[in-house]
Order: C-alpha cells, then sequence, then structure tokens
C-alpha cells in the first residue's frame, strides 16, 4: 500500500510538472526552449512513478512494512502546523511575539516539563535570539504589520 | 607549491586559528552527537557566514565538516551509536573494544588513523586539483554536461536502498532548481503566478529545511521510538593507552584506507561510509588476525576511519574544479561561494587561486586540531555531549532554523520555503528517498541545463554532439555503466535472498 501511494505521489507530482513545463512559451529562433529541462525531468520523473507502481504490485504480503508509528507521525504534523503558524505570524507579530509563544510550546512537545524552564524560555529564546541575529549581526528583523512589539518597545 | 606560502600566511593570522580551533571544536561536538550531523550545522551557521570574510566563512565551515566526520568516531567507540554513517564501520570493532575496557586505546586509534587519512587525502588534493582544474579548463559544454549527467546518475543510483528512488530524488532536486525565471529567455517556470516564485528557491533555505528542520522532524520520531538513555562506555587505565607497538600493525590499514578513501571521495556523490566499510572489508581481507576483526581488533577500527576521513578533501576536487559538489557539505560550501560572489569551477584557479590554497591549509592545520583536540580530549568531549539535554537542544535547533533562514537575505519567503522543505525532507527520509541526490541535484540542476542548451545551440538543436565526443560519450557510458552495476547488484542481492530462504 505505501509503495502505491509513493508511486502515485510522484506520479501525480510528474503530471503537474508536466502540464506546468508544457505552458513555458515556445522558444524564439535560435533558442532552446526554456521548458525543454524540466519537460525532460518531469517525464523522466513519471517513468520512474510507473517502475515505483509496478514494483507496488509485484511486492507480496510478507514484504509488507510493520504497522506505522501514526503517534509519532502526528506530532511531526503538529509540529509542522506549529513551523507554518509561527513563520506567518512573523509576518503579522514580528519576531518577538511568535517566539515567546512558539519557543515553550516546542519544548513542552520535546519532553521539557519544567514549568520555570518553560516561563524562562517565553523571556530568553526571544532575548537570546534577538541579540544575536537582530544586534549582534546587523540583520534586520521582521516587522509585524498588526502588532509588532519591538517596535512598540522602541517607542 | 602554492600550498607553503598559504600555510604560513594562515599560522600568521591569529583570528583565522582561532575558528579553525573553534571549527574543529564544534565539528567534534556535532559529529559526535548522535541525531546531528556536520551538515545541519553548516547549514545552520550558513547565514552567519554572510557576515565574513570569504577565507574565513569557507575554512570555518571546511573544517566543521573535516572534523565532524572524525566527531563520529567518538560516539561510536563511546556510547555504541555511530554519529554518522561512516563510522558504523568504526562501531563494528570500536563496540567490543570499548566493552573490553579498551575504548581510550581504540578512540586514540580511531584519532591517529583520522589524521593520517585525512592529511593524505588533502595532501593527494592538493597535488591533483590544480591538474584537473587545467584539463577543465579545456571542456567545452558538451563534456561538461556529460559530467553532470554521470554525477546526476552515479549520485542517484549509488547511493541508498533504491536506484529507482534515488533517482527520483535527483529528479526532484532538478525540478524544483527550474522554479524561476529561465536564465536565457526570461520566461516563467513552474512559478504559478507568484512573484515569490519568480525568484526562484534560494539554495540556503533548502538547505536549512532539508538538513536541519527535517533533522528536527526525525529526532522527534525517534524519540519515541528510542526514549533510552546514551551511556558512555567507560576506560580501564591500561586500556586507555596506546603504545607503539599497538600501533604498529594498525599503520599499513590506516594507508591503505587513506588510499581507498582517497580515491572513492573524488567521485561524486559515493561519501565516506562506501569508503569506510570498503576499506573495513579490505582490511579484514589482507589481515594476519582476520578472526579477530569484528571481536575487538585495533586494525578494524584503523581501516574504516582513516578512509572515512580521507574522502573529505578529494571531494572538494570535483566542487573545485568544474562546480560539482561530491557530498551534502560540498554542496553547502558552494552555496558559500557563490554567496561571497566567488564562479567556483576551472576558471577558480586563475581568479581565486590563493583563496583556494589558504582555505586547502586551513583544513589542513584544522586536522591537526581535531587531532589534538581528540587525542588528548575525546572522553571529556564525549562527557560533555552526555550533559547536553536532547530535549532543550532540538527545540534551540528548530528555534535557530527559523531565525537563521530569514537572516540570509531577509525574506520571509525564504522561511516559508525552510519549513516547507523541513517536512518534505523529513517525508523524503521516510520513505527512504535519497536528500542528498535530492540537494546536490538540486545546486548542479542549473549548470546542467546551461550546458545542456549551449550544446544544442553549438550542434543546432541535435543531441548527438553527446555521442560524437569522444569525452562526453565516456561519460555518458560511465553514467549508464553506474546504473548497470547498481542494478546488477540489487538483482545478485536478490537472488541470494530468495536462495536463503528456498534453502530454509
Amino acid at each position: 500500500m505505501r509503495a502505491y501511494a509513493e508511486g502515485l505521489v510522484l506520479a501525480a507530482i510528474s503530471c503537474v510538472a508536466i502540464w506546468s513545463a508544457w505552458q513555458v512559451p515556445a522558444a524564439s529562433p535560435g533558442d532552446t526552449w526554456a521548458g525543454i529541462v524540466p519537460f525532460a525531468a518531469a517525464v523522466a520523473l513519471l517513468a520512474l512513478s510507473g517502475f515505483l507502481i509496478i514494483g507496488a504490485t509485484r511486492q507480496n504480503a510478507d514484504e509488507a512494512q510493520g504497522e506505522p508509528d501514526n503517534g509519532a507521525t502526528l506530532e511531526i504534523i503538529g509540529l509542522f502546523i506549529i513551523a507554518l503558524i509561527y513563520q506567518q505570524s512573523f509576518r503579522w507579530f514580528g519576531y518577538l511575539v511568535p517566539t515567546a509563544i512558539v519557543a515553550p510550546l516546542v519544548l513542552y512537545i520535546f519532553g521539557v516539563r519544567s514549568r520555570i524552564g518553560l516561563a524562562l524560555s517565553v523571556i530568553l529564546c526571544p532575548l537570546v535570539f534577538h541579540v544575536i541575529f537582530f544586534v549582534l549581526l546587523g540583520v534586520f528583523p521582521p516587522y509585524g504589520e498588526v502588532f509588532d512589539l519591538l517596535n512598540w518597545i522602541q517607542g | 607549491m602554492e600550498i607553503f606560502p598559504a600555510l604560513l600566511s594562515v599560522i600568521t593570522d591569529p583570528m583565522l586559528l582561532f575558528a579553525i580551533v573553534l571549527a574543529a571544536f564544534v565539528g567534534m561536538i556535532v559529529g559526535a552527537t548522535p541525531g546531528l550531523t556536520a551538515s545541519a550545522a553548516i547549514a545552520m551557521l550558513l547565514p552567519i557566514t554572510f557576515y565574513m570574510s570569504p577565507l574565513f566563512a569557507l575554512a570555518f565551515l571546511y573544517v566543521i565538516g573535516k572534523s565532524g566526520r572524525y566527531g563520529g568516531s567518538i560516539a561510536a567507540i563511546l556510547f555504541n551509536t555511530p554519529g554518522t554513517a561512516a563510522s558504523a564501520a568504526t562501531q563494528i570493532d570500536g563496540y567490543p573494544l570499548a566493552r573490553a575496557g579498551k575504548a581510550g586505546k581504540a578512540m586514540k586509534v580511531a584519532t591517529i588513523s583520522s589524521i593520517i587519512g585525512d592529511l593524505m587525502g588533502d595532501i593527494l588534493l592538493v597535488i591533483g586539483v590544480g591538474f584537473i582544474a587545467s584539463i577543465a579548463l579545456k571542456l567545452g559544454p558538451p563534456e561538461t554536461f556529460a559530467i553532470y549527467f554521470a554525477a546526476f546518475v552515479v549520485i542517484g543510483s549509488v547511493i541508498g536502498k533504491s536506484i529507482v528512488k534515488g533517482l527520483a530524488s535527483a529528479l526532484m532536486g532538478i525540478l524544483v532548481a527550474m522554479v524561476g525565471l529561465d536564465p536565457i529567455s526570461s520566461e516563467e517556470r513552474y512559478t504559478f503566478g507568484s512573484f515569490d516564485l519568480s525568484n526562484g528557491i534560494g539554495l540556503v533555505p533548502l538547505m536549512i529545511g532539508v538538513f536541519v528542520l527535517g533533522e528536527v522532524f526525525a529526532q522527534l520520531e525517534d524519540r519515541r521510538k528510542n526514549p533510552g538513555e546514551t551511556k558512555e562506555n567507560d576506560s580501564t587505565q591500561d586500556g586507555n593507552n596506546l603504545t607503539w607497538e599497538e600501533y604498529k600493525p594498525c599503520l599499513p590499514h590506516a594507508l591503505r584506507g587513506g588510499f581507498i578513501g582517497a580515491g572513492i571521495g573524488v567521485l561524486p556523490g559515493l561519501g565516506s561510509a562506501i569508503a569506510a566499510f570498503i576499506s573495513y572489508g579490505e582490511g579484514k581481507r589482507r589481515a594476519k588476525n582476520p578472526e579477530q576483526w569484528g571481536k575487538g581488533a585495533l586494525e578494524g577500527v584503523a581501516a574504516p576511519e582513516a578512509a572515512n576521513n580521507a574522502v573529505s578533501g578529494p571531494s572538494m576536487a570535483p566542487l573545485l574544479t568544474l562546480g560539482i559538489p561530491g557530498s551534502t557539505i560540498g554542496a553547502i560550501l558552494l552555496g558559500v561561494f557563490l554567496i561571497h560572489g566567488i564562479q567556483v569551477g576551472p576558471t577558480l584557479f586563475l581568479t581565486d587561486k590563493e583563496l583556494v590554497y589558504k582555505l586547502f591549509a586551513c583544513g589542513m592545520l584544522g586536522i591537526i586540531a581535531y587531532g589534538l583536540i581528540g587525542y588528548f580530549g575525546a572522553t571529556q568531549v564525549a562527557r560533555l555531549i552526555l550533559k547536553i539535554p536532547t530535549n532543550v537542544l532540538y527545540p534551540m535547533i528548530f528555534m535557530t532554523a527559523f531565525v537563521a533562514a530569514y537572516s540570509a537575505r531577509g525574506s520571509m519567503f525564504d522561511v516559508t520555503v525552510m519549513t516547507v522543505a523541513g517536512f518534505v525532507g523529513w517525508l523524503m527520509r521516510k520513505h527512504d528517498f535519497n536528500i542528498a541526490a535530492f540537494v546536490i541535484s538540486f545546486v548542479l540542476a542549473k549548470g546542467a541545463e546551461e550546458t545542456f542548451r549551449q550544446s544544442l545551440l553549438m550542434s543546432d538543436g541535435g543531441a548527438l554532439i553527446f555521442v560524437e565526443r569522444p569525452i562526453a560519450l565516456a561519460f555518458i557510458i560511465i553514467g549508464a555503466g553506474a546504473i548497470a552495476f547498481r542494478v546488477r547488484g540489487v538483482l545478485k542481492d536478490r537472488k541470494l535472498a530468495a536462495g536463503g530462504l528456498g534453502d530454509a
């Protein structure tokens, strides 16, 4: 089942890639088509996905993989969703507020249960990362469109 | 003999020396920490190097890569957990030695052999790189494309469990690299109308995502599977000291391993794990005491360790002369060159020769630095690693990935790319796709496309140009041969497995 799914996902990716490469306008005279390499790579990927699907049909029941650890997968999907929200919230609230919220959350996911440690991370994580990257390295921090704590602190 | 003035120049620069020693220490810690890789550390530190001079940045990351390879042996011997794939070969004899109370002795053999192998690799690199570059200068677009083709195929098919998945990973890397404007005609490709995508996918966020965030996801999964604590194997007083009489039989194995590693290092994509296992197998075949191998032979530590580290220097040869990174660390270093506006390829030896030789000099001093730290302080390093709370370490790495991805160009889109790349990288690992092939192909794709299209223009659109030119044809045959060789190996393994089952 897993091998089928892998083959089908690859086939879907390659179909989208072929369709999208086909949208690239034709080359002007004396030039080469800009879509030639993406198109060729996508067709080759489609062929490989065909091999994967054929391989899956030949795979016998004995070779089937053990039960997947759904708990771990859910945890990782959860962390990925946190990551997506975290990066998006930079745009809304700048760097400090999202980091102050996410730091204890991620520490908790990784098994930190000390209340003092989690509380300290709310202050220390944004502070340390801000000082290293935005003060010492001189990177311009992301600006929060809705509310920016740094902007508010700096008046 | 450009290396001697370069060495003198580096030795007389205290800041650079400090950076080398620091990188040696950091690399060792990273390599020895189970679950952390030198690639992840280098990818994470990559944005910081924006603010350094090119030599400082390259030397710092290059030495971390070198020291990280060696650091894997600390985890393999002292914790019975290989810190890197290559150090799994060291673990075969390193762990029985450690269980017999000879962890310190094994560690010293690993350190000396690593230094021998790594220095041999670097010396061969210094001798051979100029020669390769002079040949590379004479290659035209069809030959260069054929080399790229061979690299894609070898990287995709030789490493990993599945040839199909390896090649698919390489093709996905190529497709991701095609996102953005075509450099020749400025036509949009795979942008789906997005302005951000028209600038293409950045190398730095992709690397940080795949190697750093992907690793954090993988560690979260591992925590559930292996919740046990890592313990250090203690050493008796006698098991801590190494005499010349004990190391003498190891020396031929270390030297042979050095040559094997250097030879494999030049070939893109094969990497140190293959070198270490070939050297171990070859060492056992030629050993006077083969029955001892696997039960705690010091020679069994020397052979793979020398080969593992000898890969490091020569793997820079295809990167510097052709712009083809032979490893993930090479791919990241290519990023550093590009960030600092240095064009990698045969012309590098005309434009930035001094920088290249200074980098080699830094590498050699880095070997001495990690050798000294490892010989006298490997057990202290191991104790330090055991004190690092992983439940705090990985969340901090998670947070660093975001700010590091942002710092590269101050772009929020890069942070999104990094996040998605992290999840995709974890999915690829979970489903046995080859992330090294994916990343290296991503890096190579633009150059390959350019040379491919230049070749087509040269031949008025005919693809026969790749067959008519002997060097190009030779490399295309090498690529096809690599697949055929691997398919033959897989079929042979299946036959053996079927025979085994039949007997049972």
